[in-house]
């Protein structure tokens, strides 16, 4: 008993949070099962469905604005992720590759290793692009 | 297992009028898909795709960010099957490719986003619309090495309607319930009705239009959709749910009420949407009371 009612405590509080951050999914449409429930064969009504998605809008919406991103902005990109994209950027964000050229700092021997392996054709960092 | 090259001799290809935005620094991602948005039909511009797709702290785009930030522009992002294949049969059906390769090493990776907009047989190279070089070349070796490091990864923007070169039915329906899910529905409506064409047996298919057409506000089309795959498969458990919400929507409390529990039986107690099946009987039960249990009927 007391444990469903610190879940439903979580819950609330999250819900609040999320009003707060002007988190809206436009996915949500009270009643009908949609396609993507039925391909994931997942259960929004489902409360741990439930509670799973909103921890991982909050998550990746921290996660954003820790990377940068301005929260207002973070809360309309989460808002255009699906419900499994948001579950695998929860999971897996910092491992995923952010395509971006950025050039990781390099010193020393890296440097030097980086550039035989430039030379013998294994990599491609420092033909202009 | 990968081939280093491409698996039969294929001829040369180009698409030159493909747009060249030449990026700044860290901004592949929206320069990337820009040129495949703009190629596609929309007018759009790196520096309008920044805000949705860069991290500034990881100085890049994520692939998922790239795929969700389409959807609004009314494109079907498509991930394309990981082999040479599949990206051939994109450049020859007119379409460039966006890829994601790895110009690095595992360890130290430097992930970058291009467009290839052509192969070249005789010499065997991929031309790509990469960073500020508009007709980057890479040895096919080469290419199919720093591709092959994103695990093949590759996507196009699809108009609403229009079929990937390589179809595949999961994929497809999978990218039609992310145009849905965005609320996109004149597009997810005609995704749903590509893929009808392609998979005519497809319920899925059949029950997407119905979902979006609820979504629009179509009842009465929703409802016909519905009651096609109820038609087909007379125990399909969502289509019931779904139709049960358009009766109670309409006023059918009688029927809406005995659709549900239809659907409850046909589904059974531990039903992947055994929790939604019951929310949908608890709206229809509520709306019943409301009405002083006037069991409104809507016989035609």
């Amino acid at each position: 008993m007391r444990k469903m009612f610190a879940k439903r405590f979580v819950v609330f509080n999250l819900a609040l949070s999320l009003c707060a951050l002007g988190v809206t999914h436009p996915q949500v449409h009270a009643g009908i099962i949609d396609t993507g429930m039925v391909l994931e064969q997942r259960d929004r009504e489902h409360q741990v469905a439930r509670i799973q998605s909103m921890l991982a809008e909050h998550a990746v919406h921290s996660r954003l604005v820790s990377l940068g991103v301005d929260p207002l902005l973070a809360s309309e990109r989460v808002a255009r992720l699906t419900d499994a994209e948001l579950l695998l950027l929860e999971e897996r964000m910092d491992e995923l590759p952010a395509g971006g050229d950025s050039l990781l700092a390099i010193i020393g021997v890296v440097f030097v290793v980086l550039l035989i392996l430039e030379l013998v054709g294994v990599t491609d960092i420092f033909k202009k692009i | 297992m990968q081939r280093i090259v491409p698996a039969q001799p294929r001829a040369s290809v180009e698409l030159r009028d493909t747009p060249f935005f030449p990026q700044d620094a860290y901004q592949c991602g929206p320069a990337a898909l820009a040129t495949v948005l703009s190629e596609s039909g929309v007018g759009v511009t790196p520096a309008e795709l920044v805000p949705g797709v860069y991290l500034p702290d990881r100085q890049g785009s994520l692939q998922l960010e790239l795929i969700a930030a389409s959807r609004r522009y009314e494109r079907l992002p498509y991930v394309l099957p990981p082999t040479a294949d599949a990206l051939f049969a994109e450049l020859e059906a007119g379409r460039p490719v966006l890829i994601l390769q790895n110009l690095g090493i595992r360890l130290l990776p430097r992930w970058h986003y291009a467009v290839v907009v052509g192969y070249e047989n005789l010499e065997g190279r991929f031309v790509l619309r990469s960073g500020t070089t508009k007709r980057r070349l890479q040895s096919a070796p080469q290419f199919m090495k720093t591709w092959g490091r994103s695990g093949f990864w590759a996507m196009v923007t699809l108009e609403p309607g229009v079929l990937p070169a390589v179809p595949d039915e999961a994929e497809y329906l999978r990218a039609a319930a992310g145009m849905e899910a965005a609320g996109e529905t004149r597009a997810a409506l005609a995704a749903y009705a590509a893929a009808r064409s392609a998979w005519p047996d497809s319920l899925i298919a059949l029950l997407g239009l119905g979902n979006t057409h609820y979504i629009d506000g179509d009842l009465e089309t929703a409802e016909a959709n519905y009651r096609a795959v109820l038609a087909a498969d007379p125990l399909h458990a969502v289509a019931l749910n779904n139709l049960a919400q358009v009766l109670a929507d309409r006023g059918c409390y009688g029927e809406a009420s005995a659709t549900i529990e239809q659907a409850l039986a046909a589904a059974g107690e531990d039903s992947a949407f055994a929790s939604s099946l019951r929310e949908t009987r608890a709206t229809i039960e509520a709306r019943l009371d409301d009405e002083s249990r006037q069991v409104a009927d809507c016989s035609p």
